[in-house]
């Protein structure tokens, strides 16, 4: 196993977000995008995944159809609302100019 | 237009499950997918299944489980929150939609808000009365445990207590934790600027019995009861101490001085305890009375308010009053000098909740009967709305025919369709706040204190009076609930109607078109008859209460009260003697002739419709005398030319001369009731009478008779009574009448000024022209009566307007029918006859409806109504004339349009 890091609060939505503008995918196709772009740095707890996913289901970020997948299995598909994007947008800026303030001020105490 | 689709195909298939059941089973095909996705791909990296198994378990965080366990509560909350969201979204939705629909109809939104405004305002304005003057809570602790208690006789006439009765009754009882007597009393506060007022004697626990405590100093003593002579103190009002002492923090130990006596203030009351009477500026110890003030037991003058122990019920304190009373019976059977009817009774006492004294019964009939009136009025300005939105749903007949179509279900489209109505139910429901606010703005200004007294009917509870009206949160939660009711009532039936499933045939149009609209005119006619009905039902109450005021406005009271001023003054005890005061009264009169302008001047101890003055027995020396069998008889103190004053006439006999003087044989004139009551057959003139009163009680001599005067309300006959001149027998308090040749209200200062100059004492007060206490005697009916006027012309107006749009969109729906018609050779005139003959059978049918119910409904007005019946026929007469005149006026204008159509356009169209 890589070593992982546990995700920081409220970075979880906008990761999923992220991995389902790209296209409709089920819960475990989402886990293995998440591994897969963090080089399995990110460790998704299976249980917080659903659970957020549920989370912005209600809220209306993103839907949930059923669909058939490439071996022909009956999957839930979860794919972005027009309301999801608009928020994937705005959390997306923020985490950004987020992680880069803390970049930098880790780079200046460095010197 | 884009259609709200609010819940669709997501749930369209899972019917059948129940939904609870779904969401597990869907949870756990997730699950299970994903554990089987996860082992492939494990085992795809070169894992054995068995390893790979353990390895997808553990990746779970949770034994499985547990994990499906958390996973379905997540969903089923998940469900939870979306149900509840989409319902909301689908409000909003309408909500936007309605107001849409609104906008693009300003002229009947606009009107629609007006109606439903002034009805909600109406109502709301009505129920703070209601509840102010009814229903809310008295302003002291625990009310619910006050009793009234009165001196109650055989045949249930009421007296007040007198201090010896009330010691009786107060060592019998057990059922009172405490009890004190009150009465309220004018007052002058004597001293540099002698001013009238009001205060109230009361008993030493008044304040511990209400649950009242004082803002400064402290409470009268326990011991402050032990009359007579008890020390001088007194619990001065807020406003007093304001005025008086301009909030002097160290008032306490100071003198007020009241009727000349000096009291020692030993409290102040908070602000919003003025007594039991609401305008009390002091309170004093009955007990500080000296021995003939205090232990008369037939000077009946106190009201009786106790506090029930927590164990006694109410029933109980009612028993032991009965039997307590005629223990004080026993003790003090019969009178011998006062106007009582307890004193040639038998008597006991009776106990009644506070609660149950708080308005007269004529004020808490007027209340309800206008709150149901506008309750109505808000009833006929639904009727109206429904008809309207009825109308406009037959106009989108086709937009909800192709809802239905699509599987939008019906609930759905009522929900749609009432957003409307509640949107509309709202803006009318806040536009009514400002004129609720408006109408209890008048409400309380009215305050009809002094009006109601002069009508007999007592002052009720401060607290619970016209003052106490409020626009509180009561009011406003009556105006939300009223404006829900309304939505909802004019918005179901519409909404009901239009979404009927046989609608759908209006999708294949033709056929079924003239079938639903029938329907929709069946509703609509029912609707119709209905606001004829209430509307003459209204009108005929409002019918009743105005011939009532009309014959109340037209009785003759006894004397005529043009160009006359009335105003009060006294003399503060010790001022001037007995001897010297009928010398003063000529000085008096003197002066105040020679203002200019003036040219009469009278003097009488109590003005007529007072609402009741003085009285006592009178006695026959020349008969044989009963106890009970006394001549009740009210006393009048007046100067001789008071009559000439008001033009009463004299029947019989001669009138006071100058003669008739201190030193004289005492002489009386008698009225035209007592002379045919106590006189039958015989010539009073002459004859010996003995007066309980004044220092007649010797004997005087009767030497004619007078007009009757009404000194009691308008509406009750004159009763037996008695002048006595004021010359023979000197009052330190009368009322100065002025007869002018000029408008009376214009010499009132000159008045004062010639008052003030010879007797600097003395506060002049009560200043009124005599048309105006004719006014205020009358305050009561008028009162109610235009308000249900109004409320009545209201109420015709929407009928009309109802009337009117039914029969518009009557005509406009059968432009085809009258066009064929017209082709065939009717006549114009037949035309116009078929459609005013329609909206005749509708008035009609309503009318008969509307009768039966105003018949049955107006004698709740009985009590109210002044020689007229509950039935009058020409009242109903009328009312039914006033409705088929409108009616006609309503559908002539449709009836000209149909009348004026051209076959060929309307066959074309």
């Amino acid at each position: 196993m890589p070593p992982s890091a546990p995700l920081l609060k409220g970075t979880l939505d906008v990761l999923v977000l992220k991995a389902l503008s790209w296209g409709p995918m089920h819960g475990f196709e989402i886990t293995v995008w998440l591994e897969g772009h963090s080089g399995g740095f990110l460790a998704v707890d299976d249980g917080a995944l659903y659970q957020a996913l549920h989370r912005m289901e209600a809220r209306g970020l993103i839907r949930a159809d059923w669909g058939i997948t490439d071996n022909n299995r009956r999957a839930r598909y979860y794919s972005v609302t027009a309301a999801g994007r608009v928020y994937l947008r705005r959390a997306s800026a923020t985490l950004t100019r987020y992680a880069h303030t803390v970049v930098a001020i880790l780079a200046t105490a460095r010197r | 237009m884009t259609l709200p689709t609010g819940r669709g195909v997501r749930r369209l298939f899972r019917l059948g499950l129940r939904r609870e059941e779904i969401i597990r089973q869907e949870m756990d095909e997730e699950v299970r997918f994903h554990l089987e996705s996860r082992i492939e791909q494990l085992m795809n990296g070169g894992m054995q299944p068995d390893a790979a198994r353990q390895e997808a378990l553990r990746r779970l965080g949770l034994p499985l489980e547990a994990f499906t366990g958390e996973m379905h509560r997540s969903a089923q909350r998940k469900e939870q929150r979306m149900a509840l969201r989409e319902s909301i979204e689908g409000v909003i939705q309408d909500l936007r939609y309605a107001a849409r629909g609104l906008m693009r109809r300003p002229g009947f939104t606009l009107v629609a808000i007006l109606t439903l405004a002034i009805g909600i305002g109406a109502n709301t304005a009505i129920f703070s009365a209601v509840d102010a003057i009814l229903l809310r809570s008295l302003p002291y602790r625990d009310p619910a445990r006050l009793v009234d208690i009165v001196i109650s006789t055989t045949s249930g006439v009421e007296d007040p207590w007198s201090w010896p009765k009330f010691g009786v009754f107060r060592d019998g009882s057990r059922s009172y934790a405490s009890m004190a007597l009150h009465a309220s009393a004018d007052a002058t506060l004597t001293g540099a600027d002698p001013a009238r007022t009001s205060i109230e004697w009361v008993g030493a626990a008044y304040l511990h019995t209400l649950g009242v405590r004082v803002a400064m100093g402290h409470d009268f003593p326990a011991d402050q009861d032990a009359g007579p002579n008890a020390p001088k103190r007194a619990l001065i009002s807020d406003a007093l101490w304001q005025r008086r002492f301009q909030a002097d923090p160290a008032v306490i130990g100071k003198e007020v001085r009241i009727d000349g006596d000096a009291y020692e203030v030993i409290g102040v009351l908070p602000p919003a305890f003025r007594g039991m009477s609401g305008k009390a500026d002091a309170l004093i110890p009955i007990a500080s009375r000296s021995n003939d003030g205090l232990m008369e037991p037939w000077s009946l003058e106190f009201d009786l308010v106790g506090r029930l122990k927590p164990d006694v019920n109410p029933a109980q304190a009612v028993t032991e009053a009965q039997r307590v009373g005629t223990l004080a019976y026993d003790r003090y059977p019969f009178s011998q000098g006062t106007l009582t009817t307890s004193g040639t009774e038998k008597w006991s006492a009776k106990a009644r909740p506070l609660n149950s004294i708080r308005a007269a019964p004529v004020i808490q009939r007027s209340l309800l009967v206008l709150f149901a009136a506008v309750g109505m009025v808000l009833l006929i300005a639904c009727v109206n709305l429904a008809n309207l939105l009825l109308g406009r749903a037959a106009a989108r007949r086709q937009e909800i025919g192709l809802r239905l179509a699509i599987g939008a279900g019906r609930g759905r489209l009522v929900q749609l369709l009432l957003a409307e109505s509640l949107l509309l139910a709202a803006a009318g429901g806040v536009a009514s706040i400002t004129l609720a606010w408006w109408g209890v703005h008048l409400l309380q200004h009215l305050n009809p204190a002094d009006a109601l007294q002069a009508q007999g009917i007592g002052p009720g509870i401060a607290g619970s009076g016209f003052d106490a009206i409020r626009l509180d949160p009561v009011a406003l939660a009556f105006t939300f609930g009223v404006t829900l009711a309304v939505g909802l009532l004019f918005g179901l039936v519409p909404a009901l109607q239009a979404t009927r499933p046989a609608l759908t045939d209006h999708l294949r149009d033709g056929g079924g078109a003239a079938r639903v609209s029938t329907r929709m005119g069946v509703t609509r006619r029912i609707l119709v008859i209905t606001e004829v009905a209430l509307a003459l039902v209204l009108l005929a109450g409002s019918g009743l209460m105005l011939r009532s005021l009309a014959r109340l406005m037209a009785v003759n009271p006894g004397f005529t009260y043009d160009r006359v001023l009335t105003l009060r003054t006294s003399f503060p005890p010790g001022v001037l003697s007995r001897d010297s005061m009928p010398g003063f009264y000529d000085q008096l009169q003197a002066r105040l002739a020679a203002i200019p302008g003036v040219r009469r001047v009278g003097l009488v101890d109590c003005p007529p419709l007072n609402g009741g003055c003085n009285g006592t027995i009178m006695t026959f020396p020349d008969r044989p005398q009963t106890v009970t069998g006394n001549a009740m008889i009210g006393v009048h103190w007046v100067s001789s030319s008071w009559f000439g004053l008001l033009h009463i006439p004299l029947i019989r006999g001669r009138m006071f001369g100058p003669a008739d003087g201190p030193g004289a044989p005492r002489v009386v004139l008698i009225n035209e009731s007592a002379a045919r009551k106590y006189f039958a057959g015989e010539n009073p003139v002459g004859k010996q009478v003995k007066v309980y009163q004044g220092g007649f009680d010797k004997g005087a001599t009767v030497i004619g008779i007078v007009g009757d005067v009404r000194f009691g309300t308008v509406d009750s006959a004159a009763s037996p009574d008695t002048y006595i001149p004021n010359a023979q027998s000197p009052r330190s308090n009368l009322m100065i009448f002025l007869g002018t040749s000029v408008d009376p209200s214009s010499v009132s200062s000159a008045a004062r000024r010639a008052i003030a100059e010879i007797a600097p004492a003395n506060p002049t007060y009560d200043v009124r022209t005599m048309a105006e206490r004719v006014g205020n005697a009358n305050s009561q009916s008028r009162f109610s009566a235009v308000l249900l006027a109004i409320f009545a012309a209201v109420a015709l107006a929407l009928a009309v307007m109802g009337i009117y749009g039914v029969m518009s969109f009557g005509v406009v729906q059968r432009t085809r029918e009258i066009g064929i018609r017209m082709a065939l050779g009717a006549e114009r005139g037949q035309v116009l006859g078929m459609v005013v003959g329609e909206g005749i059978r509708l008035a009609a049918t309503g009318g008969i409806i509307g009768v039966v119910a105003a018949l049955a409904m107006t004698r709740v007005l009985r009590t109210l109504l002044y020689e007229v019946a509950p039935s009058d026929p020409v009242t109903y007469v009328a009312v039914v004339l006033v409705i088929a005149v409108a009616v006609l006026m309503a559908s002539w204008i449709p009836a000209r349009r149909a009348a004026s159509v051209e076959p060929t356009e309307a066959l074309r169209s």
